[in-house]
Formats: C-alpha cells, structure tokens, sequence
C-alpha cells in the first residue's frame, strides 16, 4: 500500500494477479456459458440462432472447449500460486471454512431480523464470499471431470456404460447452470447491488476499497491491517 | 421363312383384289394420290364455329414415314371419297383391338366413352399421320420422349383445375428434375423409369384403384421390377413383411422416397438424406397413434434430437448417425430380432462402425434416453436433483437478500424515530 492510498484511505483488496485472473476467469466463464447454454437449449431460436454465429455446431465446440483449456489452465495456475506463494498462502487460510462462519451467518439472520443487537464481525471474507468461493471450486472440478469424459468420448466408451456418458452431459449441463445462478443472484447481487457497494465494489478493477468500507463490512480484517501498522 | 413368305403371298394377293376393287369403283375409293391433290396442298383448311381455322393440310413425308406409311388413307378412313363431306372417327381398334381394349378400361377411356374431349384419344399420345413405332427414336412415346408427351397435359395447371384427383401439377412436372427424369432426359438413358413404366400406357388409372399400377398395395412390386435386390430387401423387413401382411400403415418405397421428386439419397432436397432420414421416419413413428397401435417404443424423435446425434444431425454434421445409421434401412428389423443390427447382441457392433473403441459394457442400456423414471431413473434422478437444488438456491437468495434490505430498512426506520423525540 502506498502512502497516498493511506492518505486517501484505500486499501489494498485484490492483488494484481487476482485481478487478471479474475478477469481471465470472468471472459472465460462467459464464453463457456454462451456455447455451453446454446447446445443445453437447443431448441430455442436464440439459440439457434447463437450457434450459427458460432459457425454451427462444429466450431461451438471448438470454441467451448479451447475457453475450457484456458480456464482450466488459468484454475491451475490460481492452484500452484495458492499453496506456493505467501500471499496466497495467507489468501487461502482467510478463506478456509470453520465453525465460524456458521455462527456468522445465523448471527447476520438474527441482526437482519432484528433479533440479533450486533451484525457478525467477518474477516477479510465473510461466510458470503467463501459460499462463493468454494461453491465455484466444487462446481469446476465437477465440471472439468465431465467435461472431459465428454470430450474424450472415444475413451470414455471403453471404459464406461452408456449411461455414464447420459449422466456426464446432465451433470455437465446443469452444473453450467448452477454456476450462472449463483454467478447472477450471488456474486453479482453482493458486489455491484448490495447497498453497501452499489453501484459496484471497485476492488475488481483497481483492486482498492476504502478503509471505511472494511471497517464497517469486514471489521476483522481492518483491525488486522491496523495492527499490522498498514493503516 | 415359310410364314413370311405365306404372308408376303397374301399380302400380294390382297392388294391384287384391292387393285381390281379399285378399278372397279375408282371414285368411290380413292388412292393417297387422288387425297393428296387436295390434301397435299398446305392452305387447305376448315372452318370452325367462332372463326377458327383448321388445316387439313397431310404432310405426305410425314405420313410415307409412319409405320401405316405403306397402307393407303381409306385404311383408316374407311368412308373417304374423292370429294368427300365430314369423315366418321377413325377405328384404330379394328386393327389394335388388344390395346382399345385395355384403353376402354382406363382413366383416358372412361371419360372419353362419357364424350369429355380433352382426355388423349390413341392420336393424342401416338400422333395422327405421323405415328411411329415404339421403338423409333422420332416417336411420340419412344422412351425418351414419352415423359415431354404426357407432360404436354399433365404439366398444365388448367387440367388440375378441371379434374379434382390429379395431383398438384407441378408435383407431376417435378418428376423432370427427379432421378429417373434426369437419367432419361440428360443422360439419355433408355433403363431409366418414364412415365408408363409405373403408370400403365393403355390401361392407365388413378393410384386409389387398387387395380391401378400405382395402387400402394403395388408399390413395392412395381419398383422392384429395376430394383429387384432393394426389393428382395424389403421383402425380409419388418416393413416389407407389414405391408405384405395387409397394415396399410407399413411403409413402401414412395413413402420414404417419394414418388415424381425421387431424387439420389446424397441431394439435400431427398426425404432419405442423412440430413432428413429424422423427420421423414418421425412422420409415423412420432405419431402417437402409430405407437399404441404397433406397441413401439414411444418418443424416438425428440429423445433422437435431443442427443449428440440429433443436434449435429440437425445443424448439417451429416456425419453423425442418423435413424438409419443404427436400424439399417431396407433392411430395418426389429430390435428383437437376433439379426436386427440394434438387437442388443449387435450394438457393440453396430455402434462400433462410427466408435470402434465401444467395449461391450458401453452398449448395455438405453439408446434412446426418454427421462422418466421408468425408463432411465439415472437420468432422471439427477436432473431433478439439480432442478430442485437450483430452484431452492435461488429461492434461498432471494430471500436473503430480502432480509437484508428489510434489516437496513427497519434499522434506519428505528434510528428515525429514536432522533425525532
């Protein structure tokens, strides 16, 4: 953090390599959705009308599995530098789910309810953020699996039963949608919607939210900075 | 030779007696010099009621060339004198008696008995003085320009006007640009189907008269006449047999094919290309009367389309399997007969001419995914799971971020009114 975002009371929320693969991710995932949903809704005329954009039904798949590549490539990649870097070593303990966030969660029903006196005190990520995180790590590993026992079919044919190819496509398609829904009312509700970030959370793209922001939302963390001496 | 030569006796002494009849009474039957003086002449010509025309002009070269070309015209105008009034109807039949006869009996002969003149009379496909035979390339019905004689009539939209049964002219004139028309027409092949082939010449009759050549009952037959090995195949199928059992539903040849648009199977435009085989066998098989009729597995259509098949099928990969990529195609059986390419002991085969690698444990199950509980649980189980899962998610979101706007909501509301007092 440098000393003029001190001074202007910014804080440092994504680094910049979390940023570009949250980017990457963020294209990659919508061009998946876009090829993925026109083969899950094929009679619709959009579409329909989506696929002969693509260049039939041929290229869709090209392009749906070189965007499945890159985001393989890009989920490996958020791997080695998790458990191989400081940062994201830190990164990946702040995110580890306890007990905690149990507690958090009911506590925040309670507050919203009215019932509870004081809203749970999070820390860098909050039972929100880790639903999120999690649920998107779970959903690309199932993803992936059967993704590519479609894509190899021919392989997957010696080794499995019909039906597993049957059950790949449904959990394939409807693992795609799962992960839009909480994309759409989820993710997107909590960082561009919600009262406390609309019209948005700029972390995204400067990778900064204001310390005020932090002490209110995520209490924990801006006690942690301040005691770090980084406030 | 002794026959002919027999022949060729009475042949001269007939035309002795014919010479001295003719001497005898030389005005009363004249010879094709004594027509021609007048005949021959091209401005000879008729009037009509309504100030119409009509020559009565004979090209002599014409008619020398004809197969009568060696009789003389009182052959067939038996009443002509020289001058003469208005001659009775020529009578081919005195000398073609099998052919009025099988005439008399068809569509063309029962409505010309009926006096409606705008059906062909025996000049009307063969010609007047310039008929040929057959075989004679410069013939009317030669095999090559039988097809441009029928379409004379059949292609005129007037006539489907005036007879309700005829079908759609231009369905009729289709059979132009067909496989067989084309054979004949550009290739000039003679082994090609023209018209009479599957029509009948003489004895020609609507397709809903079971004794018409184009009845459905005689499809199968008639084709095989140049398709004998497809029909040897058809034979043995469970349509073929179907069919010949007496179940008008069970398919033949025109069915899939069509009829005057048989185009190769490789146009796009063919009802049996890859690209169309799904909606053309779908026509009956998706319907659901036919279904509970025949006992046959239901949903095959839109359980074929909804899978990898169907969809590349349906957006031009031509290359993935259609219905009759895995049931055959003349030859179609049912799955539960031991030879039936999709009896359960041939699939590994059968799906193994495109996916070579399918072990035998691949082709165990359902082909035809239909989601039901009953016929693939599996399936079924986790498409509900999800939708279920999903639905609640969402509604679990919904609520939560209700409650949080009421909980900002009520809050600011209570600091409100602890301020005010």
């Amino acid at each position: 953090m440098s000393k003029a975002d001190l001074a202007s009371g910014q804080v440092i929320r994504m680094s910049l390599l979390f940023r570009v693969q949250h980017l990457v991710l963020t294209a990659l995932l919508l061009v998946l959705a876009v090829t993925g949903f026109s083969l899950m809704y094929h009679d619709n005329a959009l579409a329909q009308a989506i696929i002969r954009l693509e260049g039939g039904v041929h290229n869709r798949g090209i392009v749906h599995r070189i965007a499945a590549v890159l985001l393989m490539a890009n989920v490996v990649h958020h791997l080695f530098y998790m458990f191989f870097s400081r940062e994201g070593n830190r990164e990946f303990r702040d995110l580890a789910i306890g007990r905690r966030d149990i507690d958090d969660f009911l506590q925040s029903l309670r507050y919203n309810l009215g019932v509870g006196a004081e809203y749970p005190r999070f820390g860098k990520y909050g039972y929100k953020e880790k639903f999120q995180y999690w649920g998107a790590s779970a959903g690309t590993v199932l993803i992936s699996i059967t993704g590519f026992m479609l894509w190899a079919e021919e392989f997957s044919m010696r080794l499995f039963p019909k039906v597993f190819l049957d059950l790949a496509m449904v959990v394939h398609g409807y693992q795609g949608l799962l992960a839009f829904v909480i994309l759409f009312f989820w993710h997107l509700y909590n960082v561009h919607l919600h009262p406390s970030v609309f019209p948005m959370n700029p972390s995204w793209l400067t990778g900064k939210v204001s310390a005020e922001w932090l002490r209110q939302e995520h209490p924990l963390e801006y006690e942690k900075l301040k005691g770090e001496g980084l406030l | 030779m002794k026959k002919r030569m027999r022949r060729r006796s009475m042949a001269a002494a007939v035309a002795a007696a014919a010479l001295f009849v003719a001497g005898a009474a030389l005005a009363a039957t004249p010879g094709v010099n004594e027509c021609m003086d007048c005949h021959g002449d091209r401005t000879i010509e008729k009037s009509l009621p309504g100030g119409k025309t009509q020559s009565l002009h004979v090209d002599l070269q014409e008619y020398r060339h004809s197969v009568h070309g060696g009789s003389g015209c009182v052959t067939c105008h038996a009443d002509a004198k020289a001058p003469h009034d208005k001659l009775g109807k020529v009578a081919c039949g005195k000398c073609h008696g099998d052919a009025e006869k099988s005439y008399a009996g068809s569509a063309h002969g029962k409505l010309r008995a009926k006096g409606v003149a705008d059906v062909p009379g025996c000049d009307g496909c063969h010609g007047k003085h310039d008929v040929r035979k057959v075989k004679d390339p410069a013939s009317r019905v030669f095999r090559l320009n039988i097809a441009a004689t029928c379409l004379r009539c059949h292609k005129e939209r007037a006539l489907e006007a005036r007879y309700s049964h005829l079908p759609d002219h231009k369905l009729i004139a289709a059979y132009e640009q067909s496989v067989h028309g084309m054979a004949s027409k550009k290739a000039g092949l003679t082994g090609s189907a023209v018209c009479p082939d599957c029509h009948g010449n003489h004895n020609i009759l609507p397709a809903d008269q079971p004794r018409s050549a184009t009845h459905r009952q005689n499809i199968p037959t008639l084709c095989g006449k140049c398709h004998p090995g497809i029909l040897g195949m058809y034979e043995k199928s469970v349509h073929g047999k179907g069919m010949r059992g007496g179940i008008a539903d069970s398919p033949v040849c025109t069915d899939c094919h069509g009829e005057h648009t048989i185009v190769r199977a490789s146009d796009p435009s063919s009802p049996v290309n890859s690209r169309n085989i799904p909606r053309t066998c779908s026509g009956c098989h998706e319907k659901e009367g036919i279904s509970s009729k025949y006992a046959l597995p239901k949903k095959r259509f839109s359980s074929y389309m909804d899978s990898f098949h169907g969809i590349a099928v349906e957006y031009g990969m031509t290359k993935a399997a259609n219905c009759a990529s895995c049931h055959g195609v003349h030859d179609i059986l049912p799955s539960s007969d031991p030879a039936s390419s999709v009896n359960p002991a041939n699939l590994q085969k059968t799906c193994g001419k495109c996916h070579p690698n399918a072990s035998p444990n691949f082709a165990k199950g359902t082909i035809h995914v239909e989601v039901s509980p009953k016929k693939a649980m599996g399936v079924f189980a986790v498409r509900m799971f999800y939708t279920v899962f999903i639905s609640a998610l969402v509604i679990l979101f919904v609520l939560h971020v209700g409650l949080e706007l009421y909980g900002r909501w009520s809050r600011k509301r209570a600091a409100g009114k602890e301020e005010k007092p």
